[in-house]
This record gives structure tokens, C-alpha cells and sequence, in this order.
């Protein structure tokens, strides 16, 4: 009698338990909390790390597989003159396109957000936006850069520059403040950049941004880290 | 026959549970407070049947009154900006892995004499 009663009462017990366990669990699923944003966001941004380390290590590799690649290339073409120059053109095209790592005299011009915000009435005058970034290359292009680089993200024909919020979006990877862009062309031709009335100057002195051209001897520019697809382009007849 | 008790509580508990309306999230705090109050309560009661202290009134009681004095304690940490629900937790668990070593240890002396008789049985037989 006496252990009917006790398993009935532990029987009972456990039923209410699991009750509120159950109507707990519903609750908690059901419900937006700030604490389970917290957690879920907290959830995302280790799947993040995860897998930037996971496409860092395949990088990796992808690059030890292009050395190996341009060695064997070389190996083969070593004796045969049409091959040779068949390597030499595309070595030329992609040099051209932004596939190879380059190096030669240039400038580089560094653009930052305004660090007297005293002088600016609006907030929105004090950053370095897109557009300002896109005159800028702009201004390079027209003065004759060859290769140009953002925050050492190469420019291709293929890229754009986008507002991002409090970033900027260069070949679909954000890029922030400070601005270190790179370009490798006449260094004579490209300082023209700082003249008065140009966009640099503009930027100076108007909003107070921070927008310096530095002459260099050697500059170097890393290659494009994507894929270029041309998906629509054919060769006319 | 006290497990089996317990295990069709539990599943009638998850088919309740299951079909219940949600509570708001305002009150799931307490009631989640209640619920580690109420499984501290239940292995309490198991180790107590294993050491045949068990007390009908002492185990309902407990049952209760841990879990309204947890559910108190909480509101009153929300009202002053204290964490209390957490010391409640930890007094609760620590509760819980203490009723929870006296159980193993009663199954496991039992477990180990069995396998012992059976071996001298053998021996015997032999």
C-alpha cells in the first residue's frame, strides 16, 4: 500500500515536470527574446569564423596548386617557341586583367574619414563615401594608372564600388576606412591628383577628409583574389 | 514498480505538455525556475526511496515549496535588479547531482553483489 502510494506520488510528480518542461520548451521556441537573439547571433558568427577558416585553408591550397600549375606550365613550354609565346600572351592578358601580382612606380593615396569633426556641420560630410572613392579612381584612370588597388582588393573590369553602410563593397568584399589605394602609372602624371579644384583637393579642403598622395618607387599590387566569368561575351565573327 | 510509475508520469506529462496553450514569455522565467525546483524534488524523492527515509508529506511539501520559495526569489530579483534565480539554480543542481550520486551508488553496490553471487553460483556449480 505504502509503495503504491509513493511511485503514484513520484508518477505524479514527474508528470507535472514534464508538463512544464514541455510548456517551457514551446515557450522558449515560440518567442523572438532578446536573449535568444543574442544566442542565435552569437551562433551565427562562430558558423562565420568556421567557415572564413575553412575558405582561408582552400585558399591556401588553391595557391600552392596555381605554383605548381605555372611550374609545370613552364616545364613544358620550356622547349617548344609556339607554346613559349602562347605563355607570353597570356601572361600579358593577365597582367592586363588584374590575374597576376604587379609591381612598378606609382603613388598611393590614402583617404580617411575626417578626424575634426569640429569642422563639419553634418556627420554624413566627415566619411569617405563610394562616390568619393570612385572619383578618385576615376581621376587615377584618367591620369594614366595601369593597375589600381583598393585596400589591396585589385580593380578588374568586372568590379564595382558600392556603398556598403559604414562600408564600402569593392568585388563583393567590404572594405573600410582608412582607404589605401594603390596605382601604378607615371608617379609625375598621377601626382596631378593633388592640384588645386581636383577631388583630392576637394576632399581636403571642403570636408576636412583625410586625403594624402604619396609619391613611391615601387609599388606593389596584389592580383585578383576571384573568378572573372564571362558568361554572355563571344567573339564577334 | 516505482520506475515504471515514473516513466508513464513523464509520458503523460509530454502528451499534456504537448497539447498545452504557451504561457507568456514574461512568466517562463519562473516557470523554468519551478521546473529545476521540481526535479531537484524528484530525485530527491527517488533517493529517498532508495533510502527508505521516504516521507509523503515531506516530499509534497518540498515539491511545493521549493518551487513557489523559487519563483518568490525570482521575482524579488527582478525587482531589485539582483540575479537571485541564479543561486537558486546552483543550490538546486548541486542538490541534484548530490541525490543523484546516492542513487548510482545504491545501483551500482547492487549491480557489483549480483555479479558477484552469480560468480560464486558458478564456482559452485563447478
Amino acid at each position: 500500500m505504502n509503495k503504491k502510494l509513493i511511485s503514484l506520488c513520484l508518477g505524479l510528480m514527474c508528470m507535472a515536470l514534464t508538463f512544464g518542461i514541455c510548456v517551457q520548451i514551446k515557450t522558449v521556441n515560440n518567442s523572438n527574446s532578446k536573449i535568444s537573439q543574442n544566442y542565435e547571433e552569437n551562433q551565427l558568427r562562430a558558423e562565420v569564423l568556421k567557415y572564413k577558416e575553412k575558405y582561408d585553408n582552400k585558399f591556401r591550397d588553391l595557391e600552392n596548386a596555381e605554383k605548381t600549375l605555372e611550374k609545370e606550365r613552364e616545364n613544358v613550354t620550356a622547349n617548344n617557341e609556339e607554346l613559349t609565346k602562347v605563355e607570353e600572351n597570356i601572361k600579358k592578358g593577365n597582367k592586363v586583367i588584374g590575374l597576376t601580382e604587379v609591381t612598378g612606380q606609382g603613388v598611393t593615396i590614402t583617404l580617411n574619414d575626417s578626424q575634426n569633426l569640429s569642422k563639419v556641420l553634418n556627420i554624413s560630410d566627415a566619411v569617405v563615401h563610394d562616390v568619393d572613392v570612385l572619383a578618385v579612381i576615376n581621376e587615377l584612370k584618367n591620369a594614366g594608372a595601369e593597375a589600381i588597388s583598393i585596400n589591396d582588393q585589385r580593380l578588374v573590369p568586372t568590379t564595382g564600388i558600392i556603398c556598403g553602410g559604414n562600408v564600402i563593397d569593392v568585388n563583393g568584399e567590404k572594405v573600410g576606412a582608412p582607404f589605401i589605394i594603390k596605382a601604378i602609372g607615371l608617379p609625375e602624371q598621377l601626382a596631378a591628383l593633388e592640384r588645386p579644384g581636383g577631388y583630392l583637393n576637394l576632399l581636403k579642403e571642403k570636408y576636412s577628409i583625410v586625403a594624402e598622395l604619396k609619391r613611391e618607387k615601387s609599388v606593389t599590387i596584389p592580383k585578383f583574389n576571384g573568378v572573372i566569368n564571362y558568361k554572355y561575351v563571344q567573339n564577334a565573327k | 514498480m516505482v520506475f515504471i510509475a515514473i516513466v508513464i508520469g513523464c509520458l503523460i506529462g509530454i502528451l499534456l505538455g504537448i497539447n498545452a496553450p504557451m504561457i507568456s514569455y514574461t512568466y517562463s522565467s519562473y516557470l523554468a525556475i519551478a521546473v529545476i525546483a521540481a526535479l531537484d524534488t524528484v530525485f530527491g524523492g527517488i533517493a529517498s526511496v532508495i533510502n527508505k527515509k521516504f516521507d509523503l508529506k515531506i516530499f509534497i511539501s518540498g515539491f511545493f515549496g521549493n518551487a513557489i520559495l523559487a519563483i518568490l526569489l525570482t521575482m524579488l530579483g527582478e525587482k531589485l535588479n539582483v540575479d537571485i534565480y541564479l543561486a537558486a539554480i546552483v543550490v538546486f543542481v548541486w542538490r541534484m547531482f548530490l541525490n543523484l550520486g546516492t542513487i548510482r551508488r545504491y545501483y551500482v553496490e547492487k549491480w557489483t553483489s549480483k555479479i558477484s553471487k552469480s560468480k560464486e553460483n558458478k564456482q559452485d556449480s563447478k
